[in-house]
């Protein structure tokens, strides 16, 4: 098969060989001699295939358990590259991606390739789409001006195109991926896709800098909604929305931390009183963690839509106040959550788009003959393709989502995980396993179920262990904005059967979002490692005293060093009836 | 050459070389020895040591330093005697007072930084090869850790046809399973690496796989972080136990797999 594709590419080529001479400048086509094609093949094969699939279809072994899916070759559309909207890429659009990959996606950067291989791989996945040997889809790249400065003026002339354009449709008002449309949106096959999260660069597929945020409004992402405004919008003001669109960017770099600094306050903590919570926290700094999917025990979610959590905390004499904020595209309150629920084994590879009416009613059921119905169920799964599959359930659940707020089966969440308690001293390394504790171990989850906004505590002895307690209160507060979802907790700093926070204490603490859009529950969560928590002392550590102790003891031995020299040098000056003088004329050095 | 900065070790040999042209006095010379030794270890190797180690040698030479200068009247005599002219000389009597200044404010200094350094999480030493057990059980299968290897890897001589068969049924499990934390290209640099502490193994790296029998990547494999000792810290591992999800043979094949991946073959038995 590969050999007759590879025939017919060979034609085309010569075939457009012939026909070079009357084409216009801007048309090249160079799909390469078959000798660079076959040894792309090599590397394609190793590198590329387990995704892409070997036959360039985008259906290789990983396709099912990532998103945003890996690129189908055959279709000949390319969502980076600096050609005009539904144009073929250049080659350098396509080594860009080689190259350094598109960031938190399943498309890593290739370093390790050389400039000779990645031409040869471009030139073997060009010969998948019969469109690059079409001279009329190929047009010149488009010229990237020098980006404007961001003025006042010009990020607020950003601002009304953001609004006249309505991109805030999609990436939401203040551009955190939460637009009205955003939970409806698919690509050209059918596939969820999501708009991207504008406050966090780090994560544009694109890239992150001015002149690839311009590239994307100039030339489009094809075969995604992510329109070209090249021919809406003039230069000048795609260069006001770039600005403005990098405005809303939370710095060019996650800048994942690796501990929470809780701050003392004298003042109370009220979780009702909106206005001085938010004043106590202004005050603690915040950390953003690193969020992954859990993938290491059944029920494994393998692409969380939510990366990060940002989390910050304070305390005062008695009770401490955790507070944490993720983004999350949707507000989904209404459905159900809690961290034992079960996902069965063939859902692990079911995102958002799933086939609700197989286990919406009659979930229970399922539950009940999981053992029985597990194999059939996948059959059936990967048996129907993609193509029925997002055809009938993807429409049906965008229907009910429109119908109704936050429509999902299940609600979004969120926990801390502590340790049930601090490790011994003598082995101060040990903790819980950082998935819901062992039984030897145990963690404690403060859970908070967005459908009911309160906090719930379990106890968890491993992932099948988990189980409600009621021993400590743990209270919770809990609000959406645009795209935002913001959490405080407070509980006491004493407990009486978990940890208590002690004054300048480190305190290991885990987190878990849950993304009930993306049909998360139980343990198909995002997860963070171990991190800690510092309560920094209650009484500010004074820098001066120290300080200037430390100068003053070297200056006191030095003094003392002087004085005894000198008096050591006149009683030899007296004894022998010479002066001070002589002395150094006597002892002069070899130097 | 041996992993050393040479620019560095050149200068400092020089400035050894105009010392002793300069026929330079002993205290002089004590003060290069530690100074010359302290950029030595600093800048000296392509890879720094750790500084706990550069502290150690530092130390020592010190204190061999202090007994060479004070072995002998003449030889004390001479060391201190810059000192003495430094104190004593009205000539000498600006440098004293910047002296003065100077050392009590690096000392502050130091304090000063001490104090203020950004807190950090505390972290933990592991063992990242742990000593497995003498033998395991997989799916009711027993193996001998000592003396068990992949079953399947006498094919790539007997018979490559089978033995190309279980390689790509490895990078089926590899690729449905694996590549989110080890990586694409297996360099241990997945999309899930960034979030898990400690990160993932890197199956190019020489000082992996063909360093362990692949009784011990089974090991691994199989029994996850779960199976580790406690010098491991299993709690930390996000390694799954993948016996949950795979049969024995799958697992022998993608251990296969990651081997011939990288061009690499495991220890054989009893090799060292």
């Amino acid at each position: 098969m590969t050999g007759h594709a590879m025939g017919r590419t060979q034609a085309a080529a010569t075939l457009a060989a012939a026909l070079l001479v009357a084409l216009p400048a801007s048309a090249q086509v160079d799909l390469g001699t078959e000798e660079q094609r076959a040894a792309g093949k090599v590397v394609y094969d190793k590198y590329c295939g387990q995704c892409h699939g070997d036959t360039g279809d985008g259906n290789g072994y990983a396709t099912p358990r990532v998103r945003p899916k890996p690129r189908d070759f055959t279709t000949g559309k390319y969502k980076f590259r600096t050609t005009p909207n539904g144009m073929l890429p250049t080659d350098d659009d396509l080594r860009r991606i080689i190259e350094i990959g598109a960031p938190y996606t399943s498309m890593p950067g290739w370093p390790n390739l050389t400039s000779a291989e990645i031409q040869n791989v471009i030139y073997y996945i060009k010969s998948f789409s019969p469109d690059f040997e079409n001279p009329d889809r190929y047009a010149e790249p488009i010229e990237i001006p020098r980006p404007l400065e961001s003025t006042e003026e010009s990020i607020a002339r950003g601002r009304v195109l953001y609004e006249e354009q309505a991109c805030g449709a999609c990436h939401g008002e203040v551009g955190r991926g939460d637009g009205a449309s955003a939970p409806t949106l698919v690509n050209d096959k059918g596939d969820p896709i999501r708009a991207a999260d504008l406050t966090q660069r780090w994560t544009y597929r694109g890239g992150p800098t001015k002149e690839d945020i311009y590239r994307t409004f100039s030339t489009g992402l094809n075969g995604t909604p992510m329109p070209s405004y090249a021919d809406s919008l003039e230069v000048e003001d795609r260069q006001h929305l770039v600005n403005y669109v990098y405005s809303l960017g939370d710095g060019d770099d996650p800048n994942y931390g690796t501990l929470i600094t809780a701050v003392y306050s004298d003042e109370p903590i009220d979780l009702q009183d909106g206005e001085s919570l938010d004043a106590l926290f202004e005050s603690a700094p915040m950390t953003r963690f690193p969020l992954v999917g859990q993938i290491t025990e059944p029920g494994r979610n393998f692409f969380p839509p939510v990366t990060s959590i940002e989390a910050q905390a304070v305390y005062n004499r008695d009770e401490i106040a955790f507070r944490v904020r993720w983004h999350d595209l949707r507000a989904d309150t209404s459905g159900r959550n809690n961290p034992s629920l079960e996902v069965p084994m063939w859902d692990e590879d079911n995102g958002i788009g799933g086939d609700e009416s197989d286990d919406g009613g009659d979930s229970d059921d399922f539950f009940g003959d999981f053992g029985g119905e597990e194999a059939p169920a996948e059959d059936d799964f990967f048996g129907d393709s993609g193509d029925d599959f997002f055809g009938d359930g993807g429409d049906d659940f965008f229907g009910t989502a429109d119908a109704g707020a936050g429509g999902a089966e299940f609600s979004d969440a969120v926990a801390l995980q502590f340790p049930a308690s601090l490790a011994p001293a003598e082995s101060p390394e040990l903790k819980p396993y950082f998935l819901y504790g062992d039984a030897q171990n145990p963690v404690d989850l403060w859970f908070v179920n967005l459908t009911y906004g309160v906090a719930d505590t379990f106890r968890g002895r491993g992932s099948d262990a988990i189980e409600p307690t009621e021993a400590d209160i743990v209270e919770a507060v809990t609000s959406y904005d645009q795209g935002a979802w913001t959490v405080t907790y407070k509980r006491r700093r004493s407990s009486r059967a978990g940890v208590s926070f002690a004054e300048e204490q480190y305190t290991p603490v885990a987190f878990s979002v849950w993304d009930g859009f993306n049909r998360e529950r139980g343990n198909k969560r995002a997860l963070s490692s171990w991190f800690y928590v510092y309560t920094e002392p209650s009484v500010e550590q004074a820098v001066a005293g120290p300080v200037l102790r430390a100068a003053l003891i070297v200056l006191a031995i030095e003094l003392l060093v002087v004085f005894l020299v000198r008096r050591r040098a006149r009683q030899q000056a007296a004894g022998e009836g010479t002066s001070g003088a002589s002395l150094t004329a006597t002892e002069a050095p070899a130097v | 050459m041996w992993g050393l900065n040479l620019p560095v070790v050149l200068a400092l040999a020089a400035i050894g070389g105009v010392l002793a042209w300069r026929r330079a006095n002993t205290l002089v010379w004590l003060l290069y020895t530690l100074g010359a030794l302290w950029a030595f270890f600093r800048f000296g190797f392509a890879v720094p040591i750790p500084q706990s180690v550069a502290t150690i040698y530092l130390g020592i030479t010190g204190l061999a330093l202090v007994c060479y200068a004070s072995s002998s009247r003449e030889r004390l005599a001479e060391t201190v005697q810059p000192i003495k002219r430094l104190i004593l000389e009205p000539r000498y009597r600006l440098a004293l007072a910047g002296l003065l200044v100077a050392l009590p404010a690096l000392a502050a200094y130091n304090v000063y930084a001490d104090l203020t350094v950004p807190l950090e999480a505390p972290g933990f030493g592991r063992e990242v090869h742990p000593p497995p057990p003498t033998e395991m059980t997989v799916h009711d299968e027993t193996i001998d850790m000592a003396t068990a290897e992949n079953p399947y890897l006498h094919y790539k001589h007997d018979d490559p046809e089978l033995y190309a068969k279980h390689l790509e049924n490895g990078r089926r499990v590899y690729y449905e399973n694996c590549f989110w934390c080890h990586g694409d290209g297996m360099g241990g640099d997945g999309m899930f690496a960034h979030g898990l502490n400690p990160v993932p193994s890197n199956f190019n790296d020489v000082g992996t796989l063909p360093i362990l029998q692949s009784s011990f990547v089974q090991w691994r494999i199989a029994k996850g972080a779960p199976g580790l000792p406690a010098s491991g810290t299993p709690w930390d591992s996000a390694m799954p136990a993948w016996e949950k999800f795979l049969t024995n043979e799958e697992m022998w094949d993608v251990n296969l797999f990651i081997y011939d991946f990288n061009g690499y073959e495991p220890r054989a038995l009893g090799q060292h």
